[in-house]
């Protein structure tokens, strides 16, 4: 395939752009002891770019013969063509970048493949099972197990040319606890670059399940917090969330041009200076990051992006084209979900770097306070970092020490006032979002995560 | 591809799959070439095109089901072994079947040949079109975003009870979302939608100089008032308070798993006596129209709510095998994944009196053109900002007001709404007209 993508590249005079993607990828999920779905999609095609005149054009086709392909680079580039004479904007030129060549693979020992669909259906039907008879106040389950497993051919005609394998499982687990008509929920879940064992490497099913179990029985025991302003420890996967989903998508490069808060703000102080948050394609600290990529959609070679440096805003997230017009280089978040889909800005691995201090020491300097821990259900957040999300599972801290439980805590705020409240980052480090997909218009597996910190945020609970 | 070429390669995947095994076999082909051209800040943004079919494998062996899709004819093969393997490995479940053949009625007008001709440079002149009647209007306005689209595609579906179906279909799409900015004051952001399945009848002017208007209409907006009383929505702020609790609750696949509210509401009054819902898949150039759904039932026309009165539950074979009902002809989905309901032209029947009319007596309340927030599916608790909200006084529209938020429970609006009128929008593939609730609890931002 790249021999015959080098070719049809070479035969046109004006730049283009060709990924071939081939994707295998399974779900299957199982609610109440009944299949809701397994299945298997293989899809295969051909993404082309062209580039006439300072415009994109783009096609695709899943006719992956050599003339298909050179259908599609037609098509791509009459498309244009036929904007370049109405379009206003134009792309003056690229600036340099290192574009890939060669051979690039997420590593691991336990293939997926080594795996027959049977079995992950059995695991998945175990764990349903073991959910549900865990704790008579069970009354409702759900598990999903899925993966996706990419080969893709990157080339371009100013020098890209290169071969990506990679193989992306995730498994959650949920359930549902109710007592005297009161419900509430547990969930848990994982989601890694790599194989089979990695996957569970963090945490077996089991534990997952229990955990979920755990979380939901508990919690219909626990009182709900009341509202208020307080000092809080967040965990690896929550200071993933604020990181990904609060600051991250607001120093995307279209976002920005779009009028995001971050706008005109490079060199100026957004944090506290504790405070170094980065974005990377290959795994920091912890391996297979579910968001691990090696070379973008665009064939630009990925590395760390260091987008806040002690509390310094110093870089956006770029493309090739965002990073022609802010002139500077690329930093390689092109990504597209399918090959039909066109590369878009988006985030990889985002995360806060490790501090110095100790987490049982940040939670000891805490008189009154909430310890909480992972994304709950649901939250959102705009391109002016005001946030808003649901936490899984929050304990008071009384005096130092972690107390009791509490339920329905959200947190809100701005999310670069709570980063410039941050007065301790600990020294540990876990990825927390690997399951699941980010949306913008397309979907992308991303994941986010840090050390614990210790900040303050809006508490909201329920006044009972 | 065309619609005997698509047949040939479902018969050629069931008869595989037969072979590897299955007793029964569903496939489900969709072939498609789109042409989109996207507007971005008063400019073009990318144009693109794309070819894909897709097909869709279901494999039962005895009641037991597996699914598996693909865009690749070299790995057709694998896809049908996949479907097997995982029939043959799942929990057994009676309810499992595939549907009977009927009379295969096809219905006419979803597919105009002049498709076919049209051009990425033609669908460039249409988003040109949208672009300069924008300018035309005012100076002030921005297309923020936009699109003109070109879909034209081939289904075709074949079941091992002998259930055979194919036919083309074109769709012309077109909306555009307009705010008008002056100085440092930013209006509303309007969104308008509309399609059809004939290159004639293409019109993209009506939907952006109504979005342009109600943006420009909005600017200026100051600060609303605090009240308890009647608000008037638009088809559009209908569709995202009302269409999908009313979806929700109508799946009989959420009747099944006890989580609709009108599980056991059959017959009783679910609504306002002045509603009448109806889903109608064969409606003359609906956006939904097609002659079979995604199991290879016959489309038909459907009342879900007659005058108030919960009249029929949405069913896939599934559900309606499950619960002992009428097949309603509702299976939904992508050749990517196992069929499941959904509406086909949604509508809400029009009123007999104008829009101005229900304004008209109301002495104060307010115009909702678009809803941002939250309407929970199950509690029906509604709660968000109103959008190009207008302030109503003594029967007329008084100012357009901003960040005013509205709240209240849908189940109880729908019962005590007191208007609908005889305008109706295209919303998507719902069709619907402006609608008068009571008692919403309005407050300024």
């Amino acid at each position: 395939m790249l021999q015959l993508l080098r070719e049809i590249a070479n035969r046109s005079s004006e730049w283009v752009e060709l990924r071939y993607h081939a994707r295998r990828s399974k779900r299957i999920s199982v609610r109440n002891g009944k299949l809701e779905e397994s299945s298997t999609l293989r899809l295969a095609g051909v993404g082309v770019r062209a580039l006439i005149d300072g415009v994109f054009g783009f096609a695709s086709t899943a006719d992956i013969s050599e003339s298909g392909i050179a259908r599609a680079v037609n098509e791509a580039q009459s498309a244009a063509r036929a904007s370049a004479t109405a379009k206003r904007e134009k792309i003056a030129s690229f600036p340099h970048v290192a574009l890939a060549s060669g051979e690039f693979a997420v590593k691991t020992d336990d293939p997926l493949d080594g795996h027959p669909l049977t079995e992950k259906l059995e695991l998945v039907m175990r764990i349903d099972q073991r959910i549900r008879s865990a704790a008579k106040k069970i009354v409702s389950s759900s598990v999903a197990y899925s993966e996706l497993q990419d080969e893709k051919v990157i080339v371009t005609s100013d020098g890209a040319a290169a071969h990506i394998i990679d193989s992306k499982p995730d498994f959650r687990v949920l359930a549902v606890a109710q007592k005297d008509g009161d419900q509430a929920m547990g969930m848990d879940s994982a989601g890694v670059s790599g194989g089979y064992a990695d996957l569970f490497a963090g945490r077996t099913p089991e534990e997952m399940a229990d955990n979920a179990v755990r979380l939901a029985v508990d919690q219909l025991q626990a009182n709900y917090a009341a509202g208020e302003r307080a000092t809080v420890v967040l965990d690896p996967g929550l200071v993933g969330v604020l990181s990904h989903e609060a600051i991250g998508h607001t120093v995307e490069a279209d976002l920005v041009r779009g009028g995001a808060i971050t706008s005109g703000k490079i060199g100026t102080q957004v944090g506290s200076d504790l405070v170094t948050l980065c974005d990377s394609g290959p795994s920091q600290y912890q391996p297979h990051a579910a968001g691990e990529l090696l070379v973008d959609d665009e064939g630009v070679k990925t590395g760390r992006t260091v987008i806040i440096d002690h509390g310094v805003l110093r870089s956006y997230l770029h493309n090739r084209e965002s990073a022609a017009y802010f002139g500077v280089e690329p930093t390689g978040n092109a990504r597209a979900f399918e090959y039909s889909d066109e590369p878009l800005i988006r985030m990889r691995n985002t995360y806060i770097e490790p501090g110095t201090s100790n987490r049982e020491e940040i939670i000891a300097g805490v008189k009154h306070g909430y310890y909480l821990q992972g994304l709950g259900g649901g939250g959102q957040a705009d391109s002016n970092a005001e946030f808003m999300f649901g936490v899984r599972e929050a304990h008071e801290i009384v005096d130092g020490k972690i107390g009791k439980m509490v339920r329905g805590v959200t947190i809100s705020g701005n999310a670069f006032e709570v980063l410039k409240s941050v007065d301790a980052v600990a020294d540990d480090f876990s990825w927390g979002l690997g399951a699941g997909h980010c949306g913008k218009g397309q979907l992308a597996k991303v994941d986010a995560g840090g050390p614990h910190l210790r900040c303050i945020v809006t508490i909201g609970g329920r006044q009972e | 591809m065309n619609s005997e070429k698509l047949i040939d390669l479902c018969v050629d995947a069931l008869d595989r799959t037969k072979r590897k095994g299955a007793d029964e076999v569903e496939v489900y082909a969709e072939s498609v070439r789109t042409i989109t051209v996207a507007i971005e800040k008063n400019d073009l943004q990318v144009s693109r095109a794309q070819k894909e079919t897709m097909i869709g494998v279901r494999a039962m062996c005895k009641k037991r089901v597996g699914f598996a899709s693909t865009n690749d004819p070299t790995t057709i093969d694998e896809t049908c072994a996949d479907a097997v393997t995982l029939a043959k490995a799942s929990p057994a479940d009676e309810n499992n079947v595939l549907p009977q053949p009927e009379k295969s009625e096809y219905v006419s007008g979803i597919y105009d040949p002049a498709c076919e001709g049209f051009t990425i440079d033609g669908a460039i002149e249409q988003a040109m079109k949208m672009l300069d009647i924008a300018r035309s209007i005012d100076k002030r306005l921005i297309l923020g975003n936009g699109e003109f689209s070109v879909h034209i595609g081939t289904r075709a579906l074949i079941n091992s009870k002998g259930v055979s179906w194919s036919e083309p279909e074109s769709l012309f799409v077109y909306y555009a979302l307009a705010t008008a900015r002056e100085g440092e004051k930013v209006s509303n952001m309007d969104y308008q939608f509309d399609a059809t399945r004939n290159a004639d009848s293409i019109d993209v002017e009506p939907i952006t100089r109504r979005a342009c208007e109600n943006a420009l209409g909005s600017l200026g907006a100051k600060k609303g008032e605090s009240f308890n009383g009647q608000v008037v929505l638009s088809p559009n702020a209908a569709q995202s308070l009302f269409a999908s609790l009313i979806l929700f609750q109508a799946n009989a696949k959420n009747v099944l798993r006890g989580m609709s509210r009108w599980k056991d509401a059959l017959g009783s009054a679910v609504a306002s006596d002045l509603i009448t819902i109806v889903d109608d898949g064969r409606m003359p150039d609906g956006v939904g129209t097609a002659s079979f759904d995604r199991e290879g039932v016959a489309h038909k026309r459907l009342n879900l709510i007659e005058s108030g009165k919960l009249a029929s539950f949405m069913h896939n074979t599934y559900t309606a095998t499950a619960l002992r009902m009428e097949n309603t002809g509702h299976a939904a989905g992508s050749a990517r994944s196992v069929p499941g309901i959904g509406p086909s032209n949604f509508e809400i029947l029009p009123g007999e009196r104008s829009k101005d009319e229900l304004v008209a007596e109301i002495d104060k309340g307010v115009l909702v053109t678009r809803f941002s927030g939250r309407a929970d599916p199950v509690s029906g608790d509604f709660s968000g900002v109103a959008k190009g909200g207008y302030l109503i006084e003594n029967g007329r529209i008084s100012r357009p007001i901003s960040g005013t938020l509205i709240a209240g429970n849908t189940f109880e609006a729908l019962k005590s709404l007191s208007g609908v009128s005889r305008e109706q929008e295209r919303v998507f593939s719902l069709t619907l007209p402006y609608l008068r609730l009571e008692g919403i609890s309005v407050t300024a931002g």
